[in-house]
């Protein structure tokens, strides 16, 4: 019997600490806010684990009252990708969301404003990047070529409307790397569809009216108005601009960038097409402004149009009479005047950390910034994906995963706004807000000593400090040269080799004959958007 | 460029069709549409691939002819050197065409005949007469209609096997590398054939499906048809 009782006992003990481990589990994660941000992390997740052996839950709170804001329209090739991954089919992916193909951006007045001032900063790598830095060996045509134009065939197409592929391509292939601009909207409602039908989200159209702690400070559940009190082991932010448990629960400062960039206004416009089959544009065109730019995206059915500036540099009326005067190229006066104008306000910068106890903010409750690189969802589709794929199997673990998320999107986001800070301090226009840009003390520190060595030296791939780099060293050389940026000296060490410079020359040759080849095979971008709704893509 | 206009017997009365085989009428070309019901016999001579269409990007399956753009290995000074010649070969210069038409207040889609008037193989000395003298159809043009009617349920059919192999990933791309005896190279792109490793990995349920369907005989057809590559690049090296 003793031998029996303490086996009993052992057996006892045993299950004590299994249930302990047990509660300690990691397994329900209940996401705050739908739109862009909610759904697209509740994909994630719920792809990579809903259907494991682990017992994930993955629950989705939306207010019902709340309309998402749909800031956003642009994505990064990486979306491709997040699409794929949570299985949704491109083909629908076209049809529900209004999409249209985005090949990179360009870049209209932003050196001078005169009207041969532009460039491109295109989704394809310049040929062969990892092998030769050809930015070396195009410097000395840079009277006859762009860059952008000598390295890749993406500016052509672009310039021309192209698509880039052709309907005999599969889903997210493509002969040129694409992501898209589409709806936000009819986004968010394609993914709410998926996530609930397919992916096994459970989703709750309830407010938020108390968040209830834990004893170790974590969050502990969520009371909802009608549907009782939701528990979670990680909740997730994605209540937008009001970031309730990041910011408006835990109290996490808000890290303002406005010093560095000073845009904190933005008006949209929903603007039709002068003709149903006029063309839709291939890339973002971000057109310089007296103070600010203006954003020009073409989906299907309409075209978004919308100006980002500085309060402080212009007045909101005279800001919308800029706009209005930009869209009346297009569509005549009477219209452009009578469109509806969407006026938001934007709180340039960043949570201090993003990542706190049992609480992490993904999409605007973590931070915002202009859009003018599409950085908006991209840092969604990379906070969802970290999250899932270091999902922390128990609480205790997290702290570690929250240390490391902190420190990587900390990282980006400093990236982020040196990079678009890299936009501005190049130019030579005049007004004010232009030359207040360039202004020293509004340069952050890693902009400053990049520009510092770029002066005698290219940028390549030494300048990327980490594997992941949302901006690969290509995204500087397309801007800077874009920018006509012209190093000091070519010192001794940047001296071209004469092997390198025949294979530059065959590269430069290449890409020519290939673009002259994909000039007349691809079709246009609304050819292939039609042909794509009648026909679909094939999966292979 | 092709021209095709609606057959009739006044305009087309004394119009005949020249039946041989030769590259002057166009015929070297280096596949040929085909579906299920012509498998059987298509699969004793030919390979079948499936490969997609330029305008649509959707699959279709094709009798291979020739191994380069523009080659039919099966031409030769003699005409169509085989014992069975695919059937949207030998419909032309006629395609099947529709015509909408009102009837009881309803659109209505007919099919009829068209003719491809400026094809080389149009004659009004040689060849099989389309009419008859009187402005009959010829027993010619009864096989023509014939084949149309076949090729036009075929192409249903062939789009409702193709979408159940791609529901069930039963596609898979491949390319053949080509090498001849003196050295030649040539590599075969964009086609596509059976994944045989998904399709012996299929449920039962599925097979029941398909084979319920008919459509698990047409599998084992193309895959049975391969072996005729061998069979083209012999053609070639006889050359």
């Amino acid at each position: 019997m003793e031998t029996a009782h303490s086996l009993t006992a052992y057996l006892m003990s045993k299950a004590n600490r299994l249930g302990e481990q047990m509660n300690d589990v990691v397994s329900r994660i209940v996401i705050v806010g739908g739109g862009s941000a909610g759904w697209l992390t509740a994909a994630v997740i719920a792809a990579e684990h809903v259907n494991s052996d682990l017992g994930i839950q993955v629950t989705l709170i939306e207010s019902p009252d709340i309309n998402s804001i749909g800031v956003g329209e642009g994505t990064w090739p990486s979306m491709r990708a997040t699409l794929a991954k949570i299985g949704l089919s491109e083909t629908e992916f076209f049809r529900e969301c209004d999409a249209s193909f985005k090949q990179g951006s360009k870049f209209k007045g932003w050196l001078n404003g005169s009207d041969a001032d532009a460039y491109y900063h295109p989704f394809t790598l310049p040929d062969k990047y990892r092998e030769i830095n050809l930015a070396k060996y195009w410097l000395k045509y840079r009277d006859k070529v762009s860059f952008a134009d000598a390295v890749c065939v993406q500016s052509h197409l672009c310039e021309r409307g192209l698509a880039p592929k052709q309907i005999t391509a599969p889903e997210y292939s493509f002969a040129a790397n694409y992501g898209y601009h589409l709806d936000a909207g009819k986004f968010s409602a394609l993914l709410h569809k998926h996530c609930v039908e397919i992916l096994g989200v459970k989703y709750i159209s309830d407010s938020v009216t108390c968040i209830n702690a834990a004893e170790n400070g974590d969050i502990a559940s969520l009371s909802l108005q009608v549907g009782g009190v939701i528990s979670g082991d990680l909740f997730i932010d994605c209540s937008g601009f009001a970031s309730i448990l990041l910011g408006g629960y835990y109290k996490i400062p808000f890290i303002s960038k406005k010093h560095i960039l000073f845009n904190d206004r933005a008006l949209a416009i929903q603007t039709p097409y002068p003709d149903p089959n006029s063309p839709i544009s291939s890339q973002t065109t971000s057109i310089a402004q007296e103070a600010g730019w203006i954003w020009d995206i073409g989906l299907p059915s309409r075209r978004g149009v919308g100006h980002v500036f500085s309060s402080a540099h212009i007045g909101d009326d005279d800001a919308e009479i800029t706009l209005r005067k930009y869209i009346e190229q297009d569509v005549g006066k009477k219209i452009a005047e009578e469109l509806p104008v969407r006026k938001i306000k934007i709180n340039p910068g960043h949570r201090e950390i993003f990542w706190h106890k049992n609480c992490v903010a993904v999409g605007m409750a973590a931070g915002f910034i202009e859009p003018l690189e599409a950085s908006a969802l991209v840092l969604i589709e990379l906070s969802a994906a970290m999250i899932s794929e270091q999902l922390p199997a128990t609480r205790q673990i997290m702290d570690l995963s929250a240390k490391r998320f902190n420190e990587k999107f900390h990282y980006r986001w400093g990236k982020i706004i040196d990079f678009l800070k890299l936009h501005y301090v190049l130019t030579q226009r005049q007004e004010k807000y232009w030359r207040d840009n360039c202004e020293s003390k509004t340069l952050p520190e890693g902009l400053r000593e990049l520009l510092e060595l770029w002066r005698y030296r290219t940028p390549w791939y030494y300048d990327e400090l980490q594997i992941d780099e949302m901006f690969p060293s290509a995204s500087f050389q397309y801007v800077l040269y874009g920018m006509q940026f012209s190093p000091d000296v070519i010192p001794p060490r940047e001296k071209v080799k004469a092997t390198e410079v025949m294979r530059a020359e065959e590269l430069f040759s290449e890409n020519f004959q290939l673009t002259q080849r994909l000039l007349t095979v691809l079709p246009t971008n609304r050819d292939l958007i039609e042909k794509i709704k009648k026909h679909g893509l094939q999966k292979i | 460029m092709n021209n095709y206009v609606l057959l009739n017997n006044v305009e087309h009365k004394n119009l005949k069709v020249i039946g041989d085989f030769a590259p002057k009428y166009g015929d070297n070309v280096m596949s040929t549409i085909t579906f299920p019901q012509e498998f059987r016999t298509i699969q004793g001579t030919y390979p079948i691939f499936f490969s997609k269409d330029r305008e649509t990007g959707r699959f279709f399956a094709s009798a291979i002819l020739g191994l380069r753009e523009g080659e039919n290995l099966f031409l030769t000074e003699k005409g169509w050197d085989a014992n069975y010649i695919p059937v949207t070969i030998k419909r032309n210069p006629f395609v099947i065409g529709f015509q909408r038409v009102q009837e009881d207040g309803m659109l209505k889609k007919n099919m009829v005949v068209n003719i491809d008037i400026s094809s080389p193989r149009i004659s009004e000395a040689e060849g099989e007469s389309v009419f008859l003298p009187h402005g009959g159809n010829s027993p010619y043009l009864e096989s023509v209609v014939s084949i149309l009617d076949y090729i036009s349920v075929g192409d249903r059919t062939s789009a409702e096997f193709i979408d159940s192999l791609l529901q069930y990933d039963l596609l898979e791309p491949f390319s053949i590398e080509i090498e001849l005896k003196n050295g030649d190279k040539n590599q075969l792109v964009g086609f596509y054939t059976i994944n045989e490793e998904k399709l012996v990995a299929l449920t039962s349920d599925i097979l029941g499906d398909l084979h319920a369907k008919g459509y698990l005989l047409y599998i084992y057809m193309v895959l049975a048809s391969l072996s005729n590559v061998e069979a083209l690049i012999q053609r070639i090296e006889m050359r």
